[in-house]
């Protein structure tokens, strides 16, 4: 199981100021195996998010690949994508991602209810005991507080028992304690059950979770190797 | 939790959140399909409508005497029998005289007529006041009505002025004395009998004299010389019968009988050849936009009373039948031999095809328009939607949804509320239809059972259609960037 990105880059279109394009992912490459959690930091602005979407197939990008084993996802048609999408990708997305008009559990179980599939209902009461949330299987979205929001979406995706699970910012909103238990879960998801886990987040102490670390900066990805004499305190 | 319980909840809830929205979409359907259920339904029956209408705009047939031939009310009542009971919808007879108003010396025409059945075959007649319902009572056209004066209440006197007869002035009732009647009738064997009476100033017979030359002598030839047969005569008012102050000539029965039906015959001849004046009182007055408004109406009683004859020349009918069918018993009333010949009115048979023709383009166009309008704001309002589910749709995408699926919700949720919007339409439409139907052709239509389903399917098929645009911009959306933050 391996996800590989072979000189990924993002150019986006800009309609105001001076320069007309913004690269905003240098070409780069990348790869993801089964087993490992890897972390990826940044300031804001240097394009993690940009990455993460090119990555779990949200966003294609200007040039290059990403081969999810012998696949190339962009390749893909809409509905084989979206099918691997809901199948072997998970995504936390940055920022609120709850439909209102469904409880917390129906939310939860929305991947598989797009799918068609059984529902996974205990798998998701599992993972909302872990991350304690169980008791809000019946709530809405709209009673929840942003802590709380942040960790449905995970449980979300871990329902979802992905071979590959992306987190933007999983753990903005959380306290100490509950990002402890965020990141030591998904830790855990991937070594457990052998599977690849990728996290972006502004959290340092995200670092001692990761079997790998990179860290972005204005566009370019930087092994946490070289962090050192890259970034400043 | 269920599957199917769960897609329930999604569907409703997000049909509920958006209800105004779906309210507005669906009223708009509604009303499309209710519009178009209602003027084709109208559209469909239009022609039965049109056909009771146009044959309410006049006869449609005419029954006219065949050449050399007479119209009386046997001949026409043998005819109409000939047109089945419930085709028929009204036969007006008309007689038509020239009358003399003598006290404006002015004539008209006037028509002697059944006004019971006026109200059938010319039901576009307008009367103010009322139609005659008594003998003495006239209809007036508006024409003559403003030419002379004459309104509701006012009396009129007028004469029937035979032909040949020297329009004198005298009544029915007093002939001038020294008056003379001449007549024959056929006595014994054959032989005619010629009596002359001159009349007195009370219309009695004054003298007479009979020629029975043609009579056998001994028996009936006595009677031109026999005094007290001749002299009992005098002094009877006319007409007169034998056994009531006239006895036959014992041995001459057969020719006094001649006698007194020459004498009788005479005073008829003299009758009918003499001008009659009658008074009138006017019950209406009759505005129709056309020529009619220059005529007198009487009823066929008052007409036979003025003229001393119930012939007839002309019939109108009403029939509720189509053209072909029209042909046909108008062809069977000519070729019966009964001596009445029929004919078509083809003008109104024609011009109700024309206005048919027009009353289609009209139709279509107007379906045309309401159905667009229905597709723009169905639209709109489906694009709305779509904005304001950017974030949901977008979200869904991200957690796999493809676009397919999401076409499929949209297509799903438009092709629901076509269903919904096309039965209420249909039932809506109909009602409306019935209270156009009433309201402008005065009867009820009967629910056409494939209007349902037909609404209900093009007011899918317009839903959808609608949704085309709305599902293109929410394929188009793009998760990455709806997801970004908030
Ligand atoms: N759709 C877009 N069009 C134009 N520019 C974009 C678009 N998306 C992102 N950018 C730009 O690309 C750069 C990287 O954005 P990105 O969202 O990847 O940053 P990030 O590292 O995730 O930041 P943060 O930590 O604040 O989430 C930013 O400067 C942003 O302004
Ligand atoms: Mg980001």
């Amino acid at each position: 199981m391996l996800m590989k990105a072979e000189n990924i880059s993002k150019r986006y279109l800009r309609k105001t100021g001076g320069a007309n394009y913004f690269l905003a992912v240098k070409p780069l490459n990348l790869e993801l195996s089964a087993g490992e959690t890897v972390v990826l930091m940044g300031r804001s602005g240097s394009g993690k998010t940009t990455l993460l979407n090119m990555l779990c197939g949200l966003l294609s990008p200007t040039e290059g690949e990403v081969w999810f084993n012998d696949t190339s996802l962009y390749r893909l048609d809409d509905q084989a994508l979206s099918c691997l999408r809901s199948e072997r990708i998970a995504a936390v997305p940055q920022g609120r991602s709850a439909i209102d008009t469904l409880t917390v559990l129906e939310n939860i179980l929305l991947p598989a209810k797009l799918y068609g599939r059984s529902l996974p209902v205990s798998d998701a009461r599992q993972w909302m005991e872990r991350l304690d949330i169980a008791h809000l299987g019946d709530a809405r979205p709209a009673e929840l507080s942003g802590g709380e929001l942040r960790r449905v979406a995970i449980v979300r995706a871990l329902t979802q028992s992905p071979d590959f699970l992306f987190a933007d910012e999983p753990t903005s909103d959380l306290d100490d304690e509950n990002t402890r238990l965020v990141l030591s879960t998904l830790r855990d998801y991937a070594h457990e059950r052998n599977r690849a886990v990728f996290i972006v987040t502004h959290e340092s102490e995200a670092m001692a979770y990761a079997d790998r670390s990179f860290r972005m900066d204005g566009g370019q990805l930087i092994p946490a190797a070289d962090m050192k004499g890259a970034a400043p305190a | 939790m269920t599957k199917r319980r769960m897609f329930l909840r999604m569907v409703t809830a997000s049909l509920l959140r958006r209800r105004s929205r779906m309210l507005i979409a669906l009223l708009s359907i509604g009303i499309g399909a209710t519009i178009l259920a209602g003027l084709v339904t109208i559209y469909v029956d239009v022609p039965r409508q049109m056909g009771a209408q146009f044959r309410s705009y006049g006869a449609n047939m005419l029954l006219l005497p065949q050449n050399g031939e007479t119209l009386g009310s046997e001949r026409l009542a043998e005819a109409l029998r000939m047109i089945p009971e419930e085709a028929l919808v009204g036969a007006a007879p008309y007689r038509y005289v020239r009358l003399d108003m003598t006290t404006r010396q002015q004539s008209f025409t006037a028509a002697g007529t059944d006004f019971s059945q006026i109200t059938k075959t010319s039901p576009y007649f307008s009367v103010e006041g009322a139609y005659p319902s008594e003998p003495r009572q006239v209809l007036v056209g508006s024409g003559i009505a403003d030419k002379i004066g004459v309104r509701v209440g006012s009396s009129m006197e007028l004469t029937y002025q035979p032909t040949g007869s020297a329009g004198s002035q005298t009544s029915a009732e007093s002939r001038a004395p020294g008056a003379v009647l001449s007549g024959k009738a056929e006595g014994f064997g054959g032989g005619l009998v010629y009596v002359t009476a001159t009349l007195d100033g009370q219309s009695k017979i004054a003298s007479v004299s009979v020629d029975a030359s043609t009579q056998t002598p001994e028996y009936g030839g006595r009677v031109q010389e026999d005094e007290a047969f001749l002299n009992q005569l005098v002094g009877q008012s006319l007409p007169v019968a034998l056994g009531d102050g006239v006895d036959a000539l014992t041995g001459a029965t057969v020719t006094s009988a001649a006698v007194v039906e020459a004498l009788n015959q005479a005073t008829a001849a003299d009758a009918a050849a003499r001008p009659r004046t009658l008074n009138f009182t006017v019950t209406g007055i009759l505005t129709t936009g056309g020529e009619e408004e220059g005529y007198l109406f009487l009823s066929l009683q008052d007409m036979e009373n003025l003229t001393g004859s119930d012939q007839l020349d002309v019939a109108e009918l009403s029939v509720s039948a189509n053209v072909d069918q029209l042909e046909t018993y108008a062809n069977a009333i000519t070729e019966s031999g009964g001596g009445v010949q029929a004919r078509l009115v083809k003008r109104v048979a024609k011009s109700e095809a024309s206005v048919l023709e027009k009353l289609t383009a009209l139709v279509f166009l107007v379906t045309l328009v309401v159905l667009l309008l229905t597709m723009i704001c169905v639209s709109t309002t489906m694009m709305a939607v779509v904005s304001e589910r950017r974030r949901e749709i977008g979200l869904r995408k991200a957690l796999g949804a493809s676009d397919g699926s999401i076409r499929a919700e949209f297509l799903g949720e438009g092709l629901f509320l076509g269903l919904l919007g096309g039965v209420m339409g249909a039932i809506l439409g109909f009602v409306f239809a019935q209270v156009v139907s009433v309201n402008v052709f005065g009867s009820s239509i009967t629910f056409q059972p494939l209007l349902l389903p037909a609404t209900v399917i093009v007011s899918m098929i317009i839903a959808a259609a609608s949704c085309l645009l709305p599902i293109k911009r929410a394929v188009a959306i793009d998760p990455a960037i709806v997801l970004k933050g908030e």
